[in-house]
């Protein structure tokens, strides 16, 4: 069997067996656990002290709570990933033995995140850097060792790149004379409306 | 130190035998230096500059050298020891060369005097430590990745190749829209600045 939320690949084994223990949980608790995982995956950090009550009555041992953690993890952020509508990861899910009540809390929970989903994936995608932040400083040269009377502008930048690794912040200070920085900005609208033009 | 200017230039009137090439060349540069001091007193001294060329002239002729005493609040000592002898000289190889090609080189420098001026902007932009050397940039729209499958989002990666002390640094960044947007907001208000001042 092939699922979407899969990629169109085979469900793998472990989440096919974890399944079942989410199936021990209440739905009730498996929506509040439902949210927990969102957060994590949204980045808003994860309370583990609330799962631990969550999945106390079912009486879940730590390896239990991992497990589960993990395989909502994985059905969300794959859902999320192959852009699968809530209704086809439903009847998915219950092809896969999640029992209807449970089913229908996970789509809910999964429905509403799923574009906060989709954009944190698309924003945590491989970056070959990042541009922080730009500063600049136009000085106005009057006179030079190379030319008395200059009187041109230049322009000084500072870019502050983050590097393809993560925390790897680099900044290249320079400067640019009138005419270059021109063509510079010229340039760089021409890149800005082919972009546009991309939506 | 000024660079010779471009070798067609102070080529003509060829025939003659190499070192007298040399000796234009040599005219060619002290022609170079004699016409940016020269435009220099002609534009802030015209009499001043004029008399002072028919001195240094007096002083090769074995007359009255020009004294420093005179213009002392023009120049400082090392311009002033500069220029006596770049114009001696200058008067010097011109007549006792036989050269008459200085006219030549001289309508070169006129035509060409932008194009140098340029150059020498550009010198004096590459002062600071670091400066812009070129760029280029490409746009690129990511498809996909392992974090969603259809990902679409346009990147631009911009690379500048910026000279650090004689050594190229090259700066590379991807920058999304937003980023983007936020560079090219910033690069108008120092745009608009230098707009004024122009």
């Amino acid at each position: 069997m092939r699922f979407r939320f899969c990629g169109d690949l085979d469900c793998p084994d472990w989440v096919l067996a974890e399944i079942s223990t989410l199936a021990k949980l209440s739905s009730v608790k498996m929506k509040l656990l439902c949210a927990q995982v969102l957060k994590d995956l949204l980045g808003e950090g994860i309370d583990y002290d609330k799962i631990a009550k969550l999945t106390a009555d079912a009486k879940f041992e730590s390896g239990d709570i991992k497990a589960s953690v993990a395989v909502l993890s994985f059905i969300f952020s794959s859902a999320a990933k192959h852009d699968v509508d809530s209704e086809s990861l439903s009847s998915e899910l219950q092809q896969l033995g999640l029992p209807k009540e449970h089913t229908t809390g996970l789509c809910r929970s999964y429905e509403d995140k799923h574009s906060a989903l989709q954009d944190k994936l698309r924003e945590t995608s491989l970056r070959l850097g990042r541009l922080e932040a730009v500063s600049w400083r136009v000085d106005y040269t009057l006179s030079s060792s190379e030319l008395r009377e200059v009187n041109e502008p230049t322009i000084q930048l500072k870019l502050q790149v983050q590097g393809a690794e993560s925390g790897s912040t680099e900044t290249a200070v320079f400067s640019v004379s009138a005419d270059k920085f021109r063509v510079l900005l010229a340039e760089l609208k021409q890149a800005q409306a082919l972009m546009n033009a991309l939506q | 130190m000024p660079r010779p200017v471009p070798s067609s230039g102070a080529q003509h009137g060829g025939g003659r035998p190499g070192h007298c090439f040399l000796s234009q060349l040599h005219i060619a540069l002290l022609t170079y230096l004699h016409i940016a001091l020269l435009t220099y007193l002609l534009d802030k001294l015209p009499p001043q500059g004029l008399r002072l060329c028919h001195r240094v002239v007096d002083g090769l002729c074995g007359r009255e050298t020009p004294h420093r005493g005179d213009y002392s609040a023009t120049w400082s000592l090392e311009e002033w020891l500069d220029l006596l002898s770049s114009l001696t000289e200058f008067f010097r190889m011109a007549v006792g060369n036989n050269c008459s090609d200085e006219e030549a080189v001289l309508n070169v420098l006129r035509a060409r005097q932008d194009e140098i001026r340029r150059a020498l902007l550009d010198r004096t932009t590459s002062i600071s430590s670091s400066t812009l050397q070129d760029f280029d940039w490409q746009l690129k729209l990511a498809v996909s990745s392992d974090k969603i499958s259809s990902l679409h989002t346009p990147l631009l990666s911009l690379s500048l190749d910026v000279r650090e002390n004689g050594a190229l640094q090259p700066v590379t960044v991807e920058i999304n829209r937003e980023e983007l947007n936020t560079l090219i907001s910033s690069l108008e208000a120092a745009n608009k600045v230098v707009l004024q001042l122009k």
